[in-house]
């Protein structure tokens, strides 16, 4: 049997591309960290470790009654020692400090929260908030029901109160409404930094005054305000990261990752170790035609007879996988299994799929980018996929479309209906034209052996793309030089609804021609083609999610108490 | 657009949430509950008597209490006169300028009693019971054609305990005192 270092069969200029300056590489060896090591940060650690350090005391208590007792005589002690501070002069500014953990004061930091964020269109962060501070208030007021601590005791208590004591709820609340709103609202860096300073001051100030009024004991003072910290702070490093959904007052959609700082320096080393080249600058581009990653144009040095150039490079996430999962589940609720609706899993998932799909289509000899590779951010969250950028290349609907063009582009739709794959994606954004030719790009949605109606859909939507720069009848009269009548039927029958992209039917509306309806007169009638598939499955999965929802709102209901 | 339209429908009942709180915890005067107790004879540290359940009669459920700083508030549910039909108020005082004296229950020494009858169709009443310290409001409010005999019945269900009990409990289980009537005197 015949052994050689290198396939036999990968061409030369074919090497130069897919495995280029291997002696740029360097494998990351056992143990060393990888280019963006996943970390929680300090501290959130520090919280998490504190809400363990209560929660442990609290199971302690309720197993051992002796212990109650001794945290009882220590709280009372530490009050004692507070209210030997009290003094007339100090008693009212103490009782003002304490309004500021009242209800009206939660109610507005929340509303005035939950309102910013709906005008800023924020929703992760809103979910977030949300949930955080449902969490909150449910689980303290389940606690201080299990817990059952009363006021303290062998102090007189100067102010009002509501409920047991442990853990304080009115600072557990206003902890988790202002780190919350402060997560949600306050851009990343020092101006968030201060906040939480400030806050920080604002919590001490609000314990003292409660401890100095008796009206909490110093556990359960502490064991709010750190709870209320501690689940905001996780809640949002956990579920919106800054680096996936930064806050910014700047435009720009929340898919997309932040690519400069610890990222932008780890990509620049992740690129030199995996894939040999050398990153010179980092830009991203077209984020508004992507929602699904975040696209970057990258420039690498030249080598050898190689010049200085620009790839193309797609950073994807696990929001991403978490993205696709909630979209392929809302479409099987609300169409069926109208194709392979199974979630990506992991990141890494995706990716290699992508992979896959870009080196399928250049098998078939269609003109997507050439495939460079994957490379590792951070294993198991955060992979790029790089391929050729086409320099010079012009989004379709900027582009002057000639015969050609059209003939390409239908072209196209036939080479990948001979080869068994549908795009799925098929849009402006997705269309480039580079010296009057057709590229085609973003082929993560390609499917192996689609289902007709697919084709179909992706033949439709290449012919509304082509004909909003031209005109419907051109395109038609090319279209039948390549597809038969009945197919060109077919087509339009099935480009209903949701099986055009978002972008394209925008344009359409935008276009205001009635490019779809025009296309429908010129072929053969023919009775739409229905988007509704019904199976035991998605009628089960309906009621799977109507049960959730169901719960979940019967739990604020039944605890409408804590909420209203 | 639903996706958007949860969290705002959420958002509504999270601002409207405050630090409102009530347990299904029972007041029972067998001294059950006895954090309830503790925590009522702190809401009205004066108050040398807290109310209690002695013993439900049939149809008759504890429906929930709320205690806070100068209130502690409970319901009975009943199977005939509703849901609410009996809320039970003890405050430091209570106006009872518009009772009618009426002669104390048997767990009433030295107590004065005021009744202010309701108007129809439906049976109302007010029954305040006014002692050291303290006044417990009974508020019966039946619905439909429940009977006003269903009042002794509530009656006999509600009686007191004595501040003094809890008060010892407290110094013997932590040596603390719970500030307040019948207790050492307290710092601050």
């Amino acid at each position: 049997m015949e052994s050689t270092n290198q396939p036999s069969d990968l061409s030369e200029e074919h090497r130069r591309h897919v495995l280029p300056n291997v002696g740029g590489r360097h494998r990351r060896p056992s143990g060393q960290p990888p280019a963006l090591p996943h970390v929680l940060g300090r501290t959130g650690r520090f919280w998490l470790v504190m809400i363990a350090y209560f929660i442990s005391v609290l199971i302690g208590v309720l197993i051992f009654p002796s212990a109650a007792r001794l945290f009882e005589r220590f709280d009372s002690m530490r009050l004692r020692g507070f209210a030997s501070l009290r003094a007339d002069w100090l008693t009212d500014p103490m009782t003002w400090i304490n309004t500021l953990a009242s209800r009206w004061v939660i109610r507005f930091i929340r509303w005035g929260t939950i309102l910013a964020l709906i005008a800023f269109k924020r929703w992760r962060q809103l979910w977030v908030f949300i949930g955080a501070v449902i969490f909150v208030e449910f689980f303290t007021y389940q606690i201080a029901l299990y817990m059952a601590r009363p006021r303290p005791l062998d102090v007189t208590i100067l102010a009002g109160w509501n409920g047991y004591s442990m853990p304080s709820r009115p600072l557990a609340g206003l902890a988790v409404s202002m780190v919350g709103a402060a997560y949600g609202l306050i851009v990343a860096g020092r101006p968030r930094y201060r906040t939480k300073w400030v806050i920080a001051a604002v919590l001490g100030v609000i314990v003292f005054a409660r401890l100095y009024l008796a009206v909490d004991q110093p556990t359960s003072a502490g064991f709010g305000a750190i709870f209320g910290v501690a689940v905001a702070l996780v809640a949002f490093r956990w579920f919106c990261p800054n680096d996936v959904f930064p806050v910014s007052y700047r435009r720009g959609k929340s898919a997309h990752l932040d690519v400069g700082g610890a990222r932008g320096e780890a990509i620049v080393a992740a690129v030199r170790d995996q894939l040999g080249l050398e990153v010179l600058e980092i830009k991203p581009v077209g984020l508004e035609g992507s929602g699904g990653s975040t696209p970057l144009r990258m420039l690498v040095k030249g080598s050898g007879d190689r010049p200085e150039r620009y790839l193309f490079a797609k950073l994807y996430a696990k929001n991403h996988v978490r993205a696709d999962r909630w979209y392929k589940l809302g479409r099987s609720i609300l169409y069926g299994a109208l194709e392979d609706e199974t979630p990506f899993k992991t990141v890494r998932r995706f990716v290699e799929y992508e992979d896959y799909t870009l080196r399928l289509l250049n098998d078939h000899k269609i003109a997507t980018p050439e495939p460079y590779g994957v490379v590792e951010i951070t294993p198991e969250r955060e992979y790029m996929i790089v391929m050729e950028f086409f320099e010079g290349a012009v989004e379709i609907g900027e582009a002057e479309i000639d015969d050609t063009v059209i003939d390409e582009g239908l072209q196209l739709i036939m080479r990948m209906w001979e080869a068994g794959l549908a795009h799925r994606d098929v849009k402006p954004a997705n269309l480039m034209v580079r010296d009057g030719h057709l590229k085609v790009i973003d082929v993560f949605f390609v499917q192996v052996r689609p289902s007709p109606w697919r084709q179909a859909v992706d033949l439709a939507n290449m012919m509304m793309v082509l004909a909003l720069r031209t005109d419907p009848d051109r395109v038609y009269r090319r279209a039948l030089r390549v597809f038969t009548e009945e197919e060109l039927s077919e087509a339009f029958a099935a480009a209903r609804g949701v099986a055009s992209p978002t972008q394209l039917r925008t344009m359409m509306k935008t276009d205001g021609r009635g490019i779809l309806e025009r296309f429908r007169e010129l072929a053969p009638a023919r009775r739409p083609v229905s988007i509704q598939r019904w199976s035991v499955r998605r009628i089960l999965l309906t009621m799977c999610v109507a049960v959730v929802a169901l719960l979940a709102f019967a739990l604020v209901a039944s605890n409408w108490t804590v909420f209203a | 657009m639903i996706r958007r339209a949860i969290p705002v429908a959420l958002a509504a009942a999270i601002a409207l949430s405050g630090c409102t709180s009530s347990s299904s915890d029972m007041p029972a005067c067998t001294g059950t509950g006895e954090n309830l107790f503790v925590l009522m004879a702190q809401s009205v540290p004066s108050a040398t008597q807290l109310p209690c359940v002695a013993e439900l009669p049939a149809g008759w459920t504890f429906a929930g209490s709320q205690v806070q700083s100068g209130l502690t508030r409970f319901w009975l549910d009943s199977d005939r006169a509703g849901i609410h039909a009996v809320q039970v108020d003890l405050t430091r005082s209570c106006d009872t300028s518009e009772g009618v004296g009426a002669p104390p229950g048997p767990d009433e020494t030295n107590m004065e009693v005021f009744v202010v009858p309701g108007l129809p169709p439906s049976f109302s009443a007010t029954r305040f019971v006014v002692f050291n310290g303290g006044c417990v409001t009974y508020r019966y409010r039946f619905g439909g054609d429940a009977p006003p005999s269903l009042t002794v019945e509530a009656e006999e269900a509600l009686s007191f305990l004595s501040r003094l009990v809890i008060v010892r409990t407290v110094r013997l289980d932590f040596g603390l005192s719970l500030c307040g009537a019948f207790a050492a005197e307290c710092a601050g």
